[in-house]
Formats: structure tokens, C-alpha cells, sequence
């Protein structure tokens, strides 16, 4: 297989998982707002049980769960948004690492062909370097988006089973507000805002599952792809 | 592409490079400026990345480009520079004179300090090989950090953006022959992308205390012998920043 076809499926793959890296961006960036809810519901969750009284006990303990949802939450997020940030720099950078491959390899085949016609001045093999150069980058970076992945992959883990937790905790505070009769009205409102953010996350976490496997899927591709491009020249 | 040479006398010699035939049809044409000095190279405004590889192929016929030295940017516009990282990746050692204005600009092409020689508004010098040539402040003409090099021994001096023309595709000349008739393609141009009549002023007279034998634009073709001061004048008597109709 010729290296003309690896380039041009690199060139597509770059274009791919530069894509792919935004559009796991801005999924990321939808947590944010879902933190800062949860943490306002666990504020109204304290309201509700303080109006609740001496009926409102259960309440409290199921308000310190909420917060402590809200913080698990927010412990997910703030890492990640560094690491998706460092992502897409590297998505960037290897897209116009591989464009100047591209243009060195193009250089060459000029070069190449000039020779048959004209004596160069210059050694062809001065370019040599520069390929390499920009050769190493690109594996260096994609090591470095590899590792990224791999952690961003393992802090967004835990959200699953948040997305359990607050689940069964928004039944329980169901469950507590129906048996507690009218003093567990506005902690109903709490239990059913918290199973609709609950819902929401779930949602998120579910689409950024399959972002990232499809963005660790195409980098796979790319680095088969890298490998055999570079064995062919 | 067509690649002439301008000056040569001992080992001291002025190359150009223009009218890139092959290049897309949106990207504008540029000059590119080599000059070599005992066996060392300097490359004027090398381009960008669109025709770092033309560029780079045409010199090697030339001149053996492990030996050029350094590159001179006369501002930070794509299609001066862009191809800079390139450069640097074939040759880590190479130095980058720019305006000190545009260091941390520039820099976001993915180039390193160390590479940079970053030179002040005065100006200065480039010494090539043991042979100096002279950096002149050319601020706001057009762009607000901005330089031209002038060579003492051929009477070169390289001028940017100032006396770019934008010539039609099928303008193979390298230097202008009529004059009136060049002027049609350099008035929107200097009347738009030149910002500053008192700038204007300033950068003419600095010319005109040098003897000035080719006046070397990067864009269009160059002036050579009485045109240089038919230039001068034209320049001199052109209302600059004027061209948008907005302007007050």
C-alpha cells in the first residue's frame, strides 16, 4: 500500500478526532451547569427540612447525601476540564504537525524530481531532519493524547455510579416526603428536581461514553495508520 | 516560479523568486529575497506555509539552504512568516530577525525565544557573513512594526509591503518597465494597507539619504534605476489610508 493513501487517511483522521475532541468539549462543558444545580438543590434541600420541622430528621440526613452527590460531582468536573483543554491543544497541534509532514513529504518528491533535471545546491537529505522532527512530535503527542484519554476516561468513570446514587436517593426522598404528609410538600419539589438533574447526568455521562470511545477508536485508527505511513517512507 | 538574480559581485549576491505560477488562485503572489554573503545565507520574508515547499525547492537549485543563517521578517503577516516553523524544523539553529513589537505575536506559529533576534523600532543591523546590512524603521507602512533592509554594496534595498503591487496573473515581469502604467496596481494598495501619511514622510526621507539602485517589494515587481525615485515620488504625493470611504 502506497503512502499516498495512509496520508490522505491520516488527513481524515486528524479532521475526525479534531471533531470529535470539540465536540467532547462542549459535552464536557454541559457538567458545569448540572454541578452548580446540584449544589443550589442541596441549599433548597436544607430550606425544605428546616420547614419540615421535627418531621423533617430524614430530611436532613438525605440533604447531607444530596451535598455530598454535588461534591462528587463537582470533584469529576474540575479535573476534567483541564484535561479536555489539553486534549484539544493536542488535537490542534497534531493536525498542523501532520499538515507540515505533508508539505515536507511534498518538498521531498519536488526535490526529487528537480534533481533529474537540474544539479541541486542543496544535499536533499538537509530536509531529512525537519520530517523527522515533525515525525517525532506527532508520536510524541499522540502518546501524550493517549494518556489524556486514559484519565479523562477514569474521572469521568465515577459518574455512572453517581448517577445510581442520586437515583435511588431521589426515591428515597420520595418515599420520605409521602410519609411525612404535608410537612414533606416542598421536599417533594427537591426530590423531583433532583431525579430531573439525575436524569440529565445520566444523559451527559451516556453521550460522553460514547464520544470517548469513538474519539479513543479513531486515534487507534490514526496511530495504525501513523505507523504504517512512517514504515512506507 | 521565476528565480533571477539581482546582484552579484565576488561572493556577495542578491536572489528573488516570484510569480508563482502554480499557486492557488486566492493566495496571493509574493517575492521572496535570498542573500548570500561568503558562503552565508539570509532569506527576506521566506513566505508562507502555502509556498514554503515551492520556495524551499526552487533556492535548493541555487544556493545550499543548510548554509542560510537566518531569515528576516519585515512584519508578522501570514504570507511573510507562516512558513517560519518549517524552516526552524529543518534547521533548529536557524535565527528569525523580527520587529520586537511582533516577538510574542509570532511566536504563537510555533516558534521558540531562542530562535528569535527580536530587532527595536530604531532599527539596526544584520550582519551576514561579515557583511552588514542596514535594518530601517519602516513603522506603520503598513504595519505598525515594521522594517525594511537595505544593502550598502548592491544598493538594495528590500521594502516589504511598500511598492507591493497587485499585478494581474499574467504579469510575468520581474521588474517594472512602465511606470504609469504599474501605478494602477500599487494605488489601492497603498491607499488601503498604508495607514499613515506623517509614517510615510518619515520613511521617505529615510530613503532618499541612501543611494537606492532596486527597490525590492514583496509583493508585484521591482523598481530598478530612475524608477526608484519615480516611486518615491509617486509614493510621496499619495494620500495613504484613504482608500475605505468610511475614513473621516
Amino acid at each position: 500500500m502506497g503512502g499516498n493513501l495512509y496520508t490522505r487517511r491520516m488527513e481524515e483522521a486528524y479532521s475526525t478526532i479534531f471533531r470529535q475532541c470539540v465536540s467532547l468539549n462542549t459535552e464536557l462543558h454541559k457538567l458545569v451547569p448540572l454541578a452548580k444545580q446540584m449544589h443550589l438543590l442541596s441549599s433548597n434541600a436544607v430550606s425544605s427540612a428546616a420547614r419540615a420541622g421535627s418531621e423533617g430528621d430524614a430530611f436532613r440526613v438525605l440533604t447531607q447525601d444530596i451535598q455530598l452527590l454535588g461534591d462528587d460531582v463537582s470533584a469529576c468536573i474540575d479535573d476534567t476540564q483541564s484535561i479536555i483543554d489539553e486534549i484539544v491543544r493536542l488535537a490542534s497541534n497534531l493536525a498542523r504537525l501532520f499538515s507540515n509532514y505533508i508539505i515536507y513529504i511534498n518538498l521531498k518528491t519536488r526535490l526529487e524530481d528537480d534533481r533529474s533535471a537540474h544539479s541541486l545546491a542543496t544535499k536533499t537529505t538537509f530536509f531529512d531532519g525537519g520530517q523527522r522532527l515533525v515525525a517525532e512530535e506527532i508520536k510524541d503527542n499522540n502518546h501524550k493524547m493517549s494518556r489524556s484519554l486514559n484519565k479523562l476516561t477514569l474521572l469521568l468513570s465515577p459518574i455512572s455510579a453517581l448517577v445510581k446514587k442520586g437515583e435511588y436517593l431521589a426515591v428515597c426522598s420520595s418515599v420520605e416526603a409521602a410519609s411525612a404528609g404535608e410537612h414533606g410538600v416542598s421536599f417533594e419539589a427537591v426530590s423531583s428536581m433532583l431525579r430531573e438533574l439525575v436524569g440529565q447526568l445520566g444523559e451527559q455521562s451516556s453521550r460522553q461514553k460514547a464520544l470517548l470511545r469513538d474519539l479513543s477508536d479513531s486515534i487507534d485508527q490514526q496511530q495504525q495508520n501513523q505507523g504504517k505511513l512512517f514504515y512506507a517512507r | 516560479m521565476r528565480v533571477e538574480q539581482l546582484y552579484k559581485k565576488n561572493a556577495h549576491s542578491w536572489m528573488v523568486m516570484g510569480r508563482d505560477a502554480e499557486r492557488r488562485e486566492e493566495v496571493i503572489d509574493t517575492n521572496h529575497y535570498l542573500v548570500q554573503n561568503n558562503g552565508r545565507g539570509l532569506l527576506l520574508d521566506p513566505g508562507g506555509v502555502e509556498n514554503f515547499s515551492v520556495v524551499a525547492a526552487e533556492f535548493s537549485k541555487h544556493f545550499e539552504l543548510a548554509n542560510v543563517e537566518a531569515i528576516f521578517a519585515s512584519h508578522q503577516d501570514p504570507d511573510v512568516i507562516s512558513s517560519l516553523p518549517l524552516w526552524i524544523q529543518a534547521n533548529p539553529d536557524l535565527i528569525v530577525y523580527m520587529p520586537k513589537i511582533w516577538v510574542s505575536f509570532i511566536t504563537h506559529f510555533g516558534v521558540k525565544l531562542e530562535n528569535i533576534r527580536p530587532i527595536p523600532d530604531e532599527g539596526g543591523t544584520i550582519t551576514l557573513g561579515g557583511h552588514d546590512l542596514e535594518v530601517i524603521p519602516a513603522h506603520y507602512m503598513h504595519s505598525s512594526g515594521n522594517l525594511s533592509v537595505y544593502d550598502p554594496q548592491s544598493k538594495i534595498l528590500f521594502s516589504g509591503d511598500i511598492g507591493a503591487a497587485l499585478l494581474p496573473d499574467d504579469s510575468t515581469d520581474l521588474f517594472v518597465e512602465n511606470f504609469e502604467e504599474h501605478t494602477q496596481y500599487m494605488e489601492y494598495f497603498h491607499r488601503r494597507w498604508m495607514p499613515s501619511n506623517t509614517a510615510k514622510a518619515r520613511w521617505i526621507a529615510e530613503v532618499r539619504k541612501r543611494d537606492v539602485e532596486m527597490l525590492c517589494p514583496q509583493h508585484g515587481a521591482i523598481f530598478k534605476g530612475e524608477n526608484v525615485a519615480r516611486f518615491l515620488s509617486w509614493l510621496e504625493n499619495l494620500d495613504v489610508g484613504s482608500a475605505w470611504s468610511g475614513v473621516r
